[in-house]
């Protein structure tokens, strides 16, 4: 018999549970589904094919792939592995910096991990396009303009990160440590070989977090990184946009790449989302 | 009938892992340095990345610059005042507060419905996880400019409206429907992002909670409020603040779509920043402006620590 | 102990990956070349020719390019050249802004080393626009026209008669609306189109057609006044465009021109870049070019101007980057490089020539007699943006205004708050 935390528990609501979560992803993809084949469309076809109701607003009335050619040859290859390469850079970095930050919050007792904690948080409260000049104009002064050093170091301490991280250490119970140090493991021994491996659903959530700024990322790069050989992919995007004449068909091909990414990632790990944590033996 | 019982998880769980003979070990011992090399990174960036720039913006706007040639000059409390004064950030402000009003309860809803349904096993799972992601997947900017078109009188929404009869709608065009609009957009955007988070936390309740409600004979709906809510608080205490802090902070959709309009209808308070900032220059009189909406991210995130992180 | 000498090693990693890659941006001047860096709102595969004619003829000069996406530009140069960078030499200037940069100081006076040239080199509405308070704050480096491009099939299937290209038989836009309701009523599904459709580049034709100014008036251009009879008159009409839902609302004006190209429109006003997109767009429509209309009763007027350049006043290289100036803008041989890929109107008179006589040719029989119509209408009718100093304030403000008009707010109080806005905005300029 079924928990009753499942709502699928018999047969009859299986069925509806599944056409109910069908429904629903289907309609938060139809927007995108829609630029997905936006571009595979020829120019003309994309703005004069949405009214009235016909099955062409989701199917291209000629199927081309010049718009993914347009978008591969130019500055958009490059851009994309910038992207990527910046992205991952951070996103390890940013993790390792986060959970450090956060462990020492939860578990080790100090004076004023509290209030730090609030600071910290605090902090990162400030909206990141408020202050994005006045640090733009710091970090030229620094030299870290145009170069990828310049583009990661935003993105690798995250508030938002740190607090979901806290989160989820807090509720791993303080003798895990204790046991742990009487094992002899110094708080590094700790933190690296009994919390992190722990964590790994947090990790992965505060992972995306990380993740997303820095792949989203697009007031920040055009601040710092307009050289051709460090620009990002966003901005690549932008320059089918031009004052004459905007390629929207490029600019969907070159998203459905871009997008490609953090799907993949996603699929990859929503398995370890779900991971059971009973080889830890502490909620068994 | 019977009792409301809310079971979390206690904390000793883990007690019955160790043997009876072994004695309860000392209370670990805090280590300050060890704590600050944690978190030093952290801080140094932190100081760096928001801290100096938030001061600076503090000064500066308290000043006020007649020439680009000259350095800023002291303006006291004016940028303040002509703020204040100005009617118009006053209607900011309360645009502001109606958007965070609808847009965070809807969100929360959705997302705990969503996760709720996600965390069910049926055929394809994966794949409804990946779409219901996909919004956050793509780049923010041509995501909005899709739901542009999305939205236009004469665009595929009115057209299915229209083909079963519904009047096609003004959306954007519209001071009573636009803001809606951008909500609708917005929460597209982010019941994904939420959703997985709360999947995480619905995932970590143990199922012996579970069980030991099934013995007391509860259904569904009263296992959800006594077992799967109180036990979620931690991670709905994260999406709950994170998300009226990214609302608040809401740009994109109004920057490229509406630009504050129709009659400011959708003038919310970034928007105004970066508006007094780049487009009109006024750096002081934005720092003024960004300098308040901090005050209120503070305000408004402190409350809700109070009100949600009981349980520390 | 141990632990201790991690954390420190992970530090130092960290620092040297910071500095490394910090060191490796800044590549350090090759011996004897200077470097100059162009901030342009355009990618650079447009100015491409032009900076490899520059290289050529001076082998001593780099060119280094930096583009900045179009949209965000404005925002750009406030932060690096407010910012007093260094780092650029030569930028881009958007006609109208002169006035608002050299105010702020971010351009250098030009008057000294090219007031003469700009003068007899430059088409004629070129000084004006670059001058500001009398002096000349930078060089032209393009310039845009206007007309009424016409579906000829979609006007053929209404019975309505081919717009004549003669100037002096233009068509006034009252006339124009009616003739696109008989082609709505026929059956196109768009009917009149402008390609900017809520932006003051080019709805101030109208609006100065009809008699209202530029909008910006009294000794310093600072005086607002953007709801005379003119504007109310001017957005009166532009607002039964969308009431009588000849032109769309809801539709961004990135988004128009290929409505047009498509065949799907029966008029559209744009520049000659509409040529070069509907040549490019599979549909081959069937198309004419005719003089821009007028407003009735009175005079006509059209938008003109574009990218100009200007010196950044914190360049290091400004001999150099004079050179540049120079060879962008008035030889003949780089203007008309810089215009080439673009198929855009170059400033240089000698170059203008024979960017027109290349008009009549662009797309067929379709672009026939473009050449001597655009001659005649630059020489008489252009209109240049205000050099206001709170140009960006007065193109926002009425934007806004534009849009709420078109979404079918009422002009007069729409007008009357954009008046009371703007002289704010203003008034704290003075």
């Amino acid at each position: 018999m079924a928990l009753p935390n499942r709502i699928g528990s018999t047969r009859p609501r299986r069925a509806i549970v599944a056409v109910a979560a069908w429904i629903s992803g289907i309609l938060f993809a139809l927007p995108l589904l829609w630029m997905l084949s936006s571009s595979f469309r020829e120019s003309g076809d994309i703005f004069t094919s949405q009214y009235p109701f016909s099955p062409f607003i989701l199917w291209p009335r000629t199927f081309s792939f010049d718009n993914y050619l347009t978008v591969l040859n130019g500055p958009f290859g490059l851009a994309a592995f910038n992207s990527i390469f910046v992205t991952a850079v951070s996103v390890l970095v940013g993790l390792l910096l986060s959970s450090m930050a956060a462990f020492a919050l939860a578990k080790i007792p100090f004076r004023g991990a509290g209030v730090l904690f609030v600071i910290i948080v605090l902090s990162f409260l400030v909206p990141f396009d408020a202050i994005a000049v006045p640090l733009a104009n710091q970090f030229r002064d620094w030299g870290l303009t145009n170069s990828y050093a310049g583009l990661i170091i935003p993105g690798i301490a995250n508030g938002l990160a740190v607090f979901a991280l806290r989160q989820f250490f807090l509720g791993i119970p303080s003798e895990l440590a204790e046991a742990a140090r009487v094992d002899g493991l110094s708080w590094w021994g700790i933190f690296w070989k009994i919390y992190l491996p722990l964590s790994r659903p947090a990790l992965i959530g505060a992972g995306f977090t990380l993740f997303l700024f820095q792949w989203g990322a697009y007031l920040w790069p055009l601040l710092v990184g307009t050289n051709s050989s460090v620009m990002l992919g966003p901005i690549a995007l932008t320059t089918l946009a031009t004052a004459q004449k905007v390629d929207f068909g490029g600019i969907f091909a070159g998203a459905v790449i871009l997008s490609l990414v953090p799907l993949i990632l996603l699929l990859i790990f929503q398995r370890h989302f779900t991971a059971s944590i009973a080889a830890t033996g502490s909620k068994g | 009938m019977g009792s409301t019982q809310v079971i979390t998880a206690t904390t000793n769980r883990g007690a019955g892992v160790m043997p009876a003979s072994r004695r309860r070990p000392p209370r670990l011992r805090g280590s300050w340095l060890a704590a600050l090399l944690f978190i030093a990174p952290t801080l140094v960036l932190l100081f760096v990345l928001r801290v100096i720039p938030t001061i600076e913006g503090i000064i500066s706007s308290f000043q006020k610059s007649v020439s680009a040639l000259a350095p800023p000059s002291w303006a006291g409390l004016n940028n303040y005042v002509a703020l204040f004064e100005n009617g118009d950030f006053l209607k900011v402000l309360g645009i502001t507060g109606i958007f965070i009003v609808l847009i965070v309860p809807f969100q929360i809803v959705v997302a705990i419905f969503v996760a709720l349904l996600l965390n069910e096993t049926f055929r394809g799972r994966g794949i409804v996880r990946a779409f219901i992601f996909l919004p956050v997947a793509a780049p923010a900017a041509v995501a909005t400019v899709i739901w542009g078109i999305a939205f236009q009188p004469q665009g595929p929404i009115n057209a299915v409206l229209e083909s079963v009869g519904i009047p096609g709608q003004p959306f954007l065009t519209s001071p009573s429907q636009a803001l809606i609009s951008i909500i609708i957009l917005m929460s597209w955007i982010g019941i994904g992002y939420w959703t997985l988070f709360l999947i995480a936390g619905l995932q970590d309740i143990p199922g012996e909670l579970y069980e030991a409600a099934a013995l007391d004979g509860a259904g569904w709906w009263r296992c959800f409020w006594s077992v799967t809510l109180p036990n979620l608080r931690r991670t709905l205490a994260f999406v709950i603040v994170a998300d009226t802090v990214s609302s608040l902070i809401a740009f994109v959709p109004v920057a490229i779509l509406t630009r504050g309009g129709p009659a400011g209808s959708t003038r919310l308070i970034m928007f105004d920043v970066y508006n007094n900032t780049f487009v009109l220059g006024d750096v002081h009189l934005g720092s003024a402006e960004v300098t308040v909406l901090i005050a209120i991210l503070v305000t408004i995130t402190a409350i809700q620590f109070r009100l949600l992180g009981k349980e520390k | 102990m141990r632990k201790h000498l991690r954390y420190i090693a992970v530090a130092v990693a960290a620092a040297s990956m910071i500095g490394l890659a910090g060191c490796s941006s800044n590549g350090g001047g090759d011996g004897g070349k200077t470097t100059l860096t162009m901030l342009m709102a355009d990618p650079q595969k447009n100015l491409q020719p032009a900076i490899d004619g520059f290289e050529k003829k001076y082998p001593n000069i780099k060119v280094n390019y930096e583009y900045v996406p179009f949209d965000q530009y404005n925002n750009l140069v406030e932060q690096r050249i407010g910012g007093k960078d260094a780092g650029v030499d030569v930028f881009d200037v958007d006609s109208g802004t002169v006035g608002t940069l050299a105010n702020k100081g971010y351009l250098v006076d030009l008057t000294s080393d090219f007031a003469k040239d700009v003068k007899n080199k430059s088409l004629p509405a070129e000084y004006e626009a670059n001058t500001f308070q009398g002096k000349l704050w930078s060089v032209p480096m393009w310039d845009s026209m206007q007309y009424l491009y016409y579906n000829k099939d979609l006007l053929a299937k209404a019975g309505i008669p081919e717009p004549s290209q003669d100037p002096s038989k233009r068509l006034t836009y009252q006339q124009l609306s009616e003739d696109a309701k008989k082609a709505q009523e026929a059956g196109a599904k768009w009917d009149l189109l402008f390609d900017q459709i809520n932006r003051y580049y080019q709805l101030q034709a109208v609006i100065e057609s009809a008699g209202g100014g530029s909008g910006a008036t009294g000794k310093n251009l600072l005086t607002a006044d953007i709801d005379n009879k003119g504007w109310v008159d001017a957005m009166s009409w532009y607002s039964t465009l969308f009431s009588d839902g000849l032109a769309p609302r809801g539709v961004a004006t990135e988004q128009l021109p290929p409505l047009f190209s498509s065949g799907q429109a029966a008029y559209i006003i744009s520049g000659p870049w509409q040529a070069a997109t509907n040549k490019a767009d599979k549909a081959a429509v069937k198309y004419g070019v005719a003089p821009t209309p007028f407003f009735e009763g009175g005079k006509p007027a059209m938008s003109t101007g574009s990218w100009n350049l200007g010196l950044n006043p914190a360049s290091k290289n400004q001999d150099a980057a004079k050179k540049l100036l120079q060879y962008l803008s008035l030889d003949e041989e780089g203007n008309s490089l810089t215009a080439k890929v673009l198929g855009i109107s170059p400033t240089n008179k000698v170059a203008f020539d024979k960017f027109v006589a290349g008009l009549d040719s662009l797309d067929g029989t379709n672009t026939a007699g473009m050449s001597k119509l655009t001659n005649e209408e630059l020489n008489t009718i252009a209109v240049n943006r205000p050099n206001t100093p709170g140009f960006t304030q007065l193109a926002d403000v009425t934007g806004r205004a534009f849009d709420d008009i078109r979404n079918g707010q009422p002009v007069q109080s729409t007008l009357s708050s954009a008046q009371k806005e703007l002289q704010g905005l203003w008034d704290r300029l003075k």
